[in-house]
């Protein structure tokens, strides 16, 4: 265990460090900042001040080097827009993000696994129907545009929730409703393509024929083995919520990494880029460990 | 316990942790975009005026939108020494929200940290560039301030620089401190910002006594907000959202739209060409269609209240054939009228800017010119609007907004027609004069002087003037408040009233 997870860290460390080399690069490529950052009628005067201020006169690689000796440490820079540490602006956004990634994917998967599990249990049936037309649609319905009816429907119209904001836990139920319909519509139709195989297979005739009740047979027997391309497709919805919803984010002013990332690339503040990058990047690998041990958890076969 | 239990207790525990109730005077405010900083120097960015301007921050002048007077504020009075020099009176008894007693090395201290190096601060950047701004304490409540070159409406200028405590630090402040009725009681990132009235502000006390300023960048849900009593203001909505004639106003936002153009290269450098390109465009076809019915149609670089404005000015009349027939003539005088003109526009400028753009496209190639419609954002398009110009030259004809609420066309002229001016597309020593004139002209004799530079302008055909913008607002009917073309950068809370 202790060497596998040795050499996934040192897989996502280089990973990473790619990573912050081809950002930090392609980043500076879309121009000087001191353009967005003063008004348009500046003085060359006050446009020469704020580069050196902010060390953008240096060359390129010179620029570099300072950003990996203050990486080494753990000074990510400061955010131009905001005049505070870089990392303390992603993090306080990364802290929403994850909120809402995990309560989402706690209610996706519960929501999912069970209803998909049940219409593969009567494939054909009208609960399957139901559920799979119900499922489909949510996969294919646009964000912002649920996101906008859910608000115009459920705010304005019936008063029941606030349109936006983060106050109260009322605050909560547009975004995580809205960010709940993709990836339960998706992992539904994989726990129920899962299922269907699971449940046709020999195990499970056997179950069947030794008297084992429905229920155990389908959540005992089956859907553990049917788990593991489900975990997968989890793991896949969860890093792009992990990466931050943007359109959930922007549209119900909620203040996660996701738009703080969008703003910080339109507004050319890179250490915010660069720093939002490498927290969502070790989120995601903190993540994938955790995935490959629930793959161990469930499949006495595979051992790392 | 029971499962029942356990639910009822849950639910009265979700009711319990709904919003606090709040007071029949306290206000919510929502704006478009976070701020990113609370720094008072940096009070000439919209949103950040509108929370700290004259709330948290004051200055010693104050502009009336109205009528473009200058008012006190900090300053009770003050007066021209002669050589650049003005001197400030201060209000006496005036105290920060940290209890310190204002003085003159406050205001000296605002205004090195304000012009500092080590701040870049957007106030010095807009406003003071090119000057040496030395203020100089007489006593406790009189200072000295000294422009050079002489600044003849340095008290204008005053009506920006925000005051903070001689003992502000010079970098980026999270707490501002103050001398208005207001003091900054809560900043959380993300969610909101809290602003306190002050029992010992120095002057009368306003009726709000709370705002919470939210902050959403889609337009749908400010207007929504507004609509479920969410928010009492909504200083920027979308046109296609203000539809409630009780809540919704439209507002000169001091915005004017136009084509610059780049008239030192060819066919642009013809005077004929540029006219011709006036007349090509049916401006009364996009009022109400394109562009808000009452958005005016612009003669000036400024705002029709902005002295020196000359109401005799008007642009050509829509004209396709007249253009075509200059047209004609200039290539018949051997000018490349053929010569494909870039015509830029900024994306996400203002609403409709697209169509407007492409409509234009339709309207210059229908008149016989070369016009090639690229829509960009803000930084390719500043590439070709400010010098140094970071693109490739080309005759091009760049969309543009310029925002000058602050009365005085000194804002504007220099940098949009100067030779030396930042965004100018035009070279005429007469019309450099005239700026030059108007910029040193003090008392009744400015109004007049700028109305000449208006008018060289206008003789030159230097730009294509579009339109004086309006924005829009939802404000509750349960406030007795107008927006004005203040609200496009302050939002004074001491302004509000409650019906």
């Amino acid at each position: 265990m202790q060497s596998f997870l040795t050499k996934r860290a040192i897989s996502s460390g280089v990973s990473l460090l790619l990573l912050i080399v081809a950002v930090f690069f392609l980043s500076r490529l879309t121009g000087d900042p001191t353009d967005l950052y003063l008004p348009v009628d500046a003085s060359a005067e006050a446009r020469e001040n704020f580069r050196e201020l902010h060390g953008l006169n240096d060359p390129l690689i010179v620029q570099f080097g300072h950003y990996v000796a203050d990486l080494v440490r753990l000074d990510f820079g400061e955010s131009i827009r905001r005049a505070r540490p870089a990392l303390e602006v992603v993090i306080e956004a990364f802290v929403w993000t994850f909120q809402l990634a995990v309560i989402t994917m706690a209610i996706v998967s519960a929501a999912a696994v069970s209803l998909g599990a049940l219409a593969a249990f009567h494939v054909g049936g009208a609960f399957d129907r139901i559920a799979t037309f119900f499922s489909l649609i949510g996969a294919s319905a646009p964000d912002f545009w649920i996101a906008i009816v859910a608000i115009v429907v459920f705010a304005v119209g019936f008063g029941w929730v606030p349109t936006s904001g983060t106050g109260t836990v009322w605050h909560w139920i547009l975004p995580i409703g809205v960010l709940f319909i993709r990836p339960f519509g998706l992992i539904l139709q994989v726990v129920r393509g899962s299922m269907i195989s699971a449940l046709g297979s020999a195990y499970v005739k056997t179950a069947r024929a030794k008297g084992v009740t429905p229920k155990k047979t389908i959540f005992v027997h089956a859907l553990r083995n049917a788990m593991l391309p489900v975990i997968t497709v989890i793991g896949d919805q969860a890093a792009a919520l992990l990466n931050g919803a943007v359109i959930v984010e922007t549209i119900f002013g909620f203040p996660g990494v996701g738009k703080l990332m969008i703003d910080s690339i339109l507004q050319r503040d890179f250490s915010v880029v660069l720093a939002a990058i490498m927290v969502t990047a070790l989120a995601i690998f903190l993540m994938n460990i955790l995935i490959d041990l629930a793959y161990a958890a469930l499949d006495p076969r595979i051992r790392y | 316990m029971n499962y029942r239990n356990v639910l009822l207790g849950g639910v009265a525990a979700l009711c319990l942790y709904g919003p606090a109730m709040a007071a029949d005077t306290d206000v919510t405010i929502v704006l478009n975009e976070e701020l990113e900083t609370v720094e008072p120097c940096m009070s000439s960015q919209s949103n950040i005026g509108r929370v700290l301007l004259q709330n948290i921050s004051e200055t010693m002048t104050e502009l009336n939108p109205e009528d473009g007077s200058l008012m006190p504020r900090l300053a009770d009075s003050w007066e021209d020494r002669g050589n650049g020099t003005w001197r400030f009176h201060l209000h006496e008894g005036v105290t920060f929200s940290d209890g310190s007693t204002l003085d003159a090395a406050d205001i000296k201290h605002s205004i090195e940290r304000t012009l500092s190096p080590d701040l870049t601060c957007e106030i010095g950047a807009k406003y003071f560039g090119g000057m040496t701004i030395t203020p100089t304490v007489v006593d406790d409540l009189t200072i000295d301030v000294t422009s050079d070159p002489a600044q003849p409406i340095l008290p204008l200028l005053m009506s920006t620089m925000t005051i903070v405590p001689a003992e502000t630090p010079m970098e980026f402040t999270r707490s501002p401190v103050g001398t208005g009725p207001y003091a900054m009681t809560a900043w959380n990132p993300g969610q909101n910002i809290i602003l306190d009235r002050r029992d010992d502000y120095w002057g009368d006390q306003p009726a709000v006594t709370k705002a919470t300023y939210l902050f959403r960048s889609d337009d749908a849900v400010r207007a929504a907000m507004v609509a479920t009593g969410e928010a009492d203001i909504s200083p920027l909505i979308n046109q296609i959202d203000a539809t409630n004639a009780d809540t919704d106003f439209a507002y000169p936002n001091s915005e004017t739209t136009y084509l610059r153009l780049d008239s030192s290269i060819a066919p642009l450098d013809d005077i004929r060409v540029r006219q011709a390109l006036n007349m090509a465009v049916d401006r009364e076809a996009f009022l109400g269609t394109l562009v808000p019915e009452d958005a005016q149609i612009a003669t000036h670089m400024t705002v029709p209240t902005t002295l020196g404005a000359d109401q005799d000015l008007s642009v050509p009349a829509y004209d396709p054939e007249g253009a075509k027939a200059l047209l004609e003539e200039a290539k018949a005088d051997g000018v490349a009228v053929d010569t494909e003109i870039l015509l830029l526009g900024r994306l996400g400028n203002f609403p409709n800017v697209t169509e407007v753009m492409e409509a234009l496209h339709g309207m210059f190639t229908d008149a016989g010119f070369n016009v090639k419609l690229q829509m960009v954002e803000v930084a390719e398009w500043v590439k070709y609007y400010s010098k140094p110009y970071a693109a490739q030259p080309v005759p091009s004809m760049v969309q543009a907004m310029h925002d000058n609420n602050r009365g005085d066309p000194v804002f504007s002229m220099y940098f949009k027609y100067a030779c030396e001016g930042l965004q100018s597309g035009i070279c005429d020593p007469d019309l450099d004069k005239a700026i030059a004139d108007a910029t040193a002209t003090a008392g009744d004799g400015r109004g007049p002087a700028w109305a000449k530079a208006f008018e060289i302008a206008h003789d030159l055909s230097a730009d294509v003037f579009l339109f004086h913008m309006v924005g829009f607002s939802r404000v509750s009917e349960r406030l007795d408040f107008i927006p004005s073309i203040a609200t496009n950068s302050e939002l004074q809370l001491s302004q509000i009233k409650f019906n």
